[in-house]
């Protein structure tokens, strides 16, 4: 198990021991177990799913942050995370990192790839 | 010989008055909790940033090839100095402190030869700076709600890195004061241009044993990190200071309440005695009056 750790620049939104956690890192999604290197990596919007046994058990929607992966600690620092089911077009194309890119669809992927696309099969 | 109504009116108006200074009292109590909570579940976030840039930067060994965003330019003449004031008044010297502070600070700058310019937060510093002639390159006001304050932040964010890339400043720091404990506040600097690098050399132990990875490499990361630190930070002086200002504001209402008691009772002994003293020269005016007949 792992401790994932989400926190936002206001508070801690939620901190628990996971079996896998996948992430839309910056050059490729990534998967957070126990062991990893030591990882420090940018996100990309996009979304990110707690798994246990090859199940997807939640998925949120990211709107792009930090991680740093230490031995048994994933600690994520996200600017906003919904629930993936909370997320349509419109907070899509408001979240912070997509109004830096200047809505580049093309480097981010529009709402559909994102939400369609998700990063485990 | 005092009136007796007018003695009575002002006890009357010294009680409302301490029953107003009494609640601003218990709000500022309240709304200091909620700001210390605040400024707490920040830290987190705040912190774990600060780790992740200083094991960015104690990985690349050699300084120069840091950008000057952090290491800042060489011969800076311009300084920024960011001051967090409040909104409101009646909270004791918490904003006439932080002047005096400035004050200092701006004249020592200008001693070294650095122009100063001035950015103010808070609706007192606005006012107060407009009298005198330096130069305010922006003022920000109503910080009156969470998402207002880091709305805030993120301007003041902006409007650094703007005026940092087109050369109109080399230097910036904030002026806030920091929250002690509910009796003490007291007048801060950070240094954000040039980064101050307290949390680097605190940590460095720890840094050293991980060596981590880092995707992207490590300029483009910094290139992210670098404004959400400043915004971490600004955010992070933002909520100490209304932190402290609740508390300021607690502290001083508390004052003005005892006062108001003190004065109530000097005022109703005054009044009693008035009282008496009347009483007294009827009794001895009916006395002789009946004597006489």
């Amino acid at each position: 198990m792992i401790n994932l750790k989400v926190v936002s620049p206001q508070k801690v939104i939620f901190e628990k021991e996971v079996e896998m956690a996948v992430l839309p890192g910056a050059e490729g999604d990534f998967a957070a177990m126990p062991n990893h290197s030591p990882f420090i990596s940018s996100l990309r919007p996009g979304q990110m799913a707690i798994m246990s046994s090859n199940k997807v058990d939640e998925s949120f929607f990211v709107s792009g942050g930090l991680v740093m992966l230490k031995e048994k600690v994933c600690e994520v620092l996200v600017d906003q995370i919904e629930p993936l089911s909370d997320v349509n077009n419109s907070n899509y194309q408001q979240s912070k990192t997509y109004q830096e890119l200047e809505g580049n669809e093309t480097a981010l992927g529009t709402f559909e790839q994102v939400v369609n696309n998700p990063p485990y099969k | 010989m005092p009136n007796l109504k007018e003695l009575k009116n002002r006890i009357s108006s010294v009680k409302s008055t301490r029953k107003i200074t009494s609640a601003m009292k218990m709000v500022a109590a309240s709304k200091l909790r909620r700001a210390q909570e605040l400024a707490e579940s920040s830290r987190v976030y705040a912190d774990s940033l600060s780790f992740i840039l200083s094991s960015l930067a104690g990985n690349t060994k050699n300084s120069s090839d840091l950008p000057e965003i952090l290491t800042g330019r060489e011969n800076s003449k311009i300084s920024l100095l960011i001051i967090n004031s409040s909104d409101r008044g009646l909270c004791g010297g918490f904003n006439s402190n932080l002047f005096r502070n400035a004050k200092k600070w701006i004249s020592d700058q200008q001693g070294q030869g650095k122009s100063v310019k001035i950015m103010t937060v808070g609706k007192k510093a606005s006012s107060f700076y407009k009298k005198t002639d330096l130069d305010i390159v922006a003022s920000f006001e109503d910080l009156n709600s969470n998402d207002r304050q880091l709305q805030v932040s993120e301007e003041i964010k902006n409007k650094i890195l703007e005026l940092f890339e087109s050369n109109e400043i080399d230097e910036v720091s904030i002026l806030f004061n920091r929250f002690v404990s509910a009796i003490s506040q007291e007048p801060t600097y950070q240094s954000l241009i040039p980064l101050s690098n307290e949390e680097t050399i605190e940590d460095e132990s720890e840094v050293n044993n991980a060596v981590f990875e880092f995707e992207p490499d490590k300029n483009e990361l910094l290139e992210y990190l670098v404004p959400r630190n400043f915004l971490t930070q600004i955010y992070r002086s933002v909520l100490e200071s209304s932190a402290s200002e609740h508390a300021a504001r607690m502290t001083s209402m508390d004052n003005a309440t005892r006062n108001a008691g003190d004065m109530i009772d000097r005022l109703t002994l005054t009044y009693n005695r008035t009282r008496q003293a009347f009483i007294t020269k009827e009794l001895i005016e009916i006395i002789s009056g009946a004597e006489a007949v």
